[in-house]
């Protein structure tokens, strides 16, 4: 065949053109999907409660991944800095993926339980009352707008349509309850979502003003969660190499 | 050359040209100058004044769509429609189609930029843009295949050249690539979740962002500079022969190399291992490409000296072969340890974006407005001086960025003599203060030069209305006498 | 005797056997585009194409002959 005839014919081009860029994504997308050993087998990983998926919309509305990574590499610094390096599984839920791709600011995927709540609202709304050297942007305004949450069981019901495990039939609970026990199948149920919002809102409190549910306290909720959910003290350093 | 009695301006549709080029420019002014705003907030916190709307996690979304999609989206519109009517010598097909392109992509470029402002975002780079406007884009980008497509079939000459096949491969890869990583159940019209998760999202939207580098900002400003470098030299191409192997070899691998966005991540070892080796492979048809430019002048070198739109465009190729060694080196592991999170990234994306990119653009336009108004520019020198500013704010650019990218990348991994970390986070950032200004600065330079060629062009396209209405003026004043 | 057809059908084999098909096929390319000297002379002549049009100084394409007379033969 001479190269000509492609030149020559515009549809001949086009066809070849699909087949020679459709190759590298096939080959490197599509195993993602088949092979077992992608996501790693561990306890502890469960979907987002309402609460925190609402504090992860504002996580992605106001761009924090634009600054902030959540996936801590396998480093001697990173490790010292942030603790045990990103697993797949850990982020199995994320629609879409926060990893990010610039360290502006710290990576967080381990931020959860290192400061307290009241830190986390100071800090948002007053970066540089305290760490001094921050050039994080303030966020006052999480703290005025209340949270709208009236949709939060439609959030829920496009999330069960991809995949996440939210529960509205008696089955699908009863499931969850055999995963992740009664108390975190309540939460998964969405059904019960508003309820399940405000009583976690209610309980923990956080932004420090009891009467009111902002936006703060479903950031917080999610900041406070990342990170927690696999139990590290559980499995041998070996295990995980497996599935790299 | 039977088409040769008419004039160029009536047997072609400029129109449609006319009216990308003038949004390109108007794209380049806002989106770079709204980079310069957020690259002064990294340096000045205080510049987010506490407004949602102007902080740099809402901002810079605005910055890359208007500079990416925006500035070089028209600018690709712009020199396409003219490049695949001049080497077809067909006219444009279906005119009003091609004007919907430009509504169509005018008007979802301004609508992303404003939802993000307002906080209406996907949270994927480069792909910000909500459900609804996804489906307008793709309806806008099936239209120009369409007007492309079939301006091509109507061609005069048997041959398709070179220029177009880059073209045809970016169009096909575009919209491969933003329907597949724009899969999302929608919850409201302004907010949706993607289909996949983690590690699946992470994989498609990388093989997303960075062949969205390779075909829209590499291949289609390739096809750009194998028509606009050849005719401004008025020589052809070095070698037609090597277009071909590094055509083909281009976009086979650059669809291979998104996983290296991805080392050391919970990606599974082989993708990223796999997506190292394509990238090195890459730098090869890369650099066939810059050859196969800079050769073209190679015999008449000294136009460089005498044609300041010469030299944009060779030095946007000496960029692009500058920023194609830089990619595969910090693709490679041990490198992307040190590079990546860091501005060494920012700093290469812009060597890209800013040398390559802007500079064949801006060149391209010197050589496409004379023809598209049917005059010459209005002022020589004026184009030395955009060059000169353009060249030092990249410079200045580049080389803050790779001080505090690679000066931040060492300080993170640096122990002291008990194996404790050496510095904390914060004073990394710190650190990064100085290099943050030079950096604004930089860009602040590159935008001088652009509001400079802005008035260039104005003044241009000023003086052939006057011309025109003096001769209106002449030939109605004869009629009058008549 | 066919024995060795077996070694396709391994999975594991399907690297090396990629590998062995994409270098063949780059090899194909490099072999069809860089050797003959009047293919070379053809392929070569395309590239004027950008100066077919309304040009008033085309630029001297001496070696391009056999282009612009295959063009008249077609009756372009």
């Amino acid at each position: 065949m001479r190269h000509e005839q492609i030149e020559t014919n515009s549809a001949l081009m086009l066809v070849l053109i699909l087949l020679v860029i459709s190759v590298g994504g096939l080959v490197e997308i599509v195993p993602l999907f088949y092979i077992n050993e992608t996501i790693e087998k561990v306890d502890g990983v469960r979907p987002y409660t309402p609460l925190e998926i609402r504090g992860r919309d504002i996580y992605v509305r106001e761009g924090c991944y634009l600054c902030h990574s959540q996936q801590i590499r396998p480093f001697r610094d990173e490790w010292l800095r942030y603790g045990h390096y990103s697993l797949a599984a850990e982020s199995q839920y994320d629609h879409p993926f926060q990893w990010g791709s610039k360290r502006t600011g710290p990576d967080l995927a381990r931020l959860g339980g290192k400061y307290s709540n009241h830190w986390h609202v100071q800090h948002l709304v007053a970066p540089r009352s305290v760490v001094p050297q921050s050039i994080m942007p303030n966020y006052p305004w999480l703290l005025d707008n209340d949270l709208d949450y009236t949709d939060v069981d439609g959030r829920m019901r496009a999330l069960r349509v991809t995949g996440v495990p939210y529960s509205v039939t008696q089955a699908e609970y009863d499931a969850n309850v055999q995963k992740y026990g009664q108390a975190i199948a309540d939460q998964l149920d969405i059904t019960k979502a508003q309820d399940s919002l405000l009583k976690q809102a209610r309980e923990k409190d956080f932004d420090g003003f009891p009467g009111r549910i902002t936006e703060m306290e479903a950031l917080v909720a999610y900041l406070q969660v990342l990170g927690t959910m696999v139990d590290f003290t559980q499995y041998n350093e070996g295990y995980f190499v497996e599935f790299r | 050359m039977a088409l040769s009695s008419v004039l160029p301006a009536e047997q072609y549709n400029y129109g449609i040209v006319r009216k990308f080029t003038i949004m390109a420019m108007v794209w380049a002014v806002i989106g770079m100058s709204v980079g310069v705003y957020i690259a002064s907030e990294l340096a000045w916190p205080f510049l987010n004044f506490d407004i949602p709307a102007l902080t740099f996690g809402r901002l810079r979304p605005v910055h890359t769509t208007l500079v990416i999609f925006g500035f070089g989206g028209s600018a690709l519109f712009a020199t396409s429609y003219y490049i695949v009517q001049r080497t077809c010598q067909a006219r444009l097909a279906f005119p009003w189609l091609a004007e919907f392109t430009f509504w169509g992509w005018s008007g979802g470029v301004a609508l992303g930029a404003l939802t993000y402002v307002l906080g209406i975002t996907q949270g994927r780079e480069y792909a910000e843009f909500e459900w609804p406007l996804d489906i307008a884009i793709t309806l806008v980008w099936v239209s120009y295949i369409v007007v492309y497509v079939e301006t091509i079939r109507r061609r005069s000459q048997p041959h398709i050249y070179v220029a177009n096949w880059f073209f045809m491969a970016f169009l096909l890869a575009v919209a491969l690539l933003h329907i597949f990583n724009n899969l999302a159940i929608p919850v409201s019209l302004t907010k949706s979740y993607s289909l996949f998760a983690g590690v699946q999202d992470a994989m498609t939207q990388w093989w997303y962002g960075h062949n969205a580098v390779g075909f829209f900002l590499t291949a289609a400003f390739l096809g750009m500079m194998y028509y606009f470098v050849p005719k401004q030299a008025g020589r052809p191409v070095y070698s037609y022969r090597l277009s071909i192997i590094h055509f083909w070899a281009l976009i086979f691998l650059y669809m291979w190399a998104g996983g290296h966005h991805l080392h050391w991540t919970a990606l599974p070892d082989w993708v990223s291992t796999l997506s190292a080796a394509f990238s090195v492979l890459l730098l090869m048809p890369s650099w066939g490409g810059m050859i196969n430019g800079i050769m073209t002048l190679s015999g008449a070198w000294d136009k460089l000296r005498s044609d300041p739109i010469m030299l944009f465009l060779i030095t946007s190729l000496s960029f692009y072969g500058m920023s194609t060694f830089e990619g595969p080196l910090m693709s490679l592991k041990s490198v992307n340890a040190l590079s990546h999170y860091t501005d060494w990234t920012i700093g290469h994306v812009h060597s890209g974006a800013l040398g390559w990119v802007a500079l064949v653009s801006f060149g391209s336009f010197y050589h496409l407005i004379p023809r598209l108004w049917d005059t010459r520019m209005y002022s020589q020198p004026l184009i030395y001086i955009h060059f000169w500013l353009a060249t030092i704010g990249i410079v200045l650019y580049i080389t803050s960025m790779w001080v505090a990218g690679i000066g931040q990348g060492l300080m993170l991994r640096s122990f002291d003599d008990y194996g404790n970390l050496a510095y904390t986070f914060i004073e990394t950032v710190e650190f990064m203060h100085t290099p943050y200004i030079w950096r604004a600065l930089g860009g602040a330079f590159f935008v001088a030069g652009v509001l400079v060629m802005v008035y260039n062009m104005y003044m241009t396209i000023q003086s052939t209305r006057r011309e025109q209405a003096a001769i209106e003026a002449k030939l109605a004043a004869k009629l009058a006498k008549a | 005797m066919f024995d060795w057809l077996m070694w396709f059908t391994h999975m594991e084999n399907s690297k090396p056997l990629a590998l062995a098909i994409f270098l063949g096929a780059f090899c194909g390319i490099l072999i069809y585009v860089l050797t003959g000297k009047q293919r070379a002379q053809r392929l070569e002549s395309y590239k004027y194409i950008p100066f077919d049009d309304d040009e008033l100084h085309p630029p001297d394409r001496s070696p391009a002959k056999r282009h612009s007379q295959s063009r008249n033969g077609d009756g372009q």
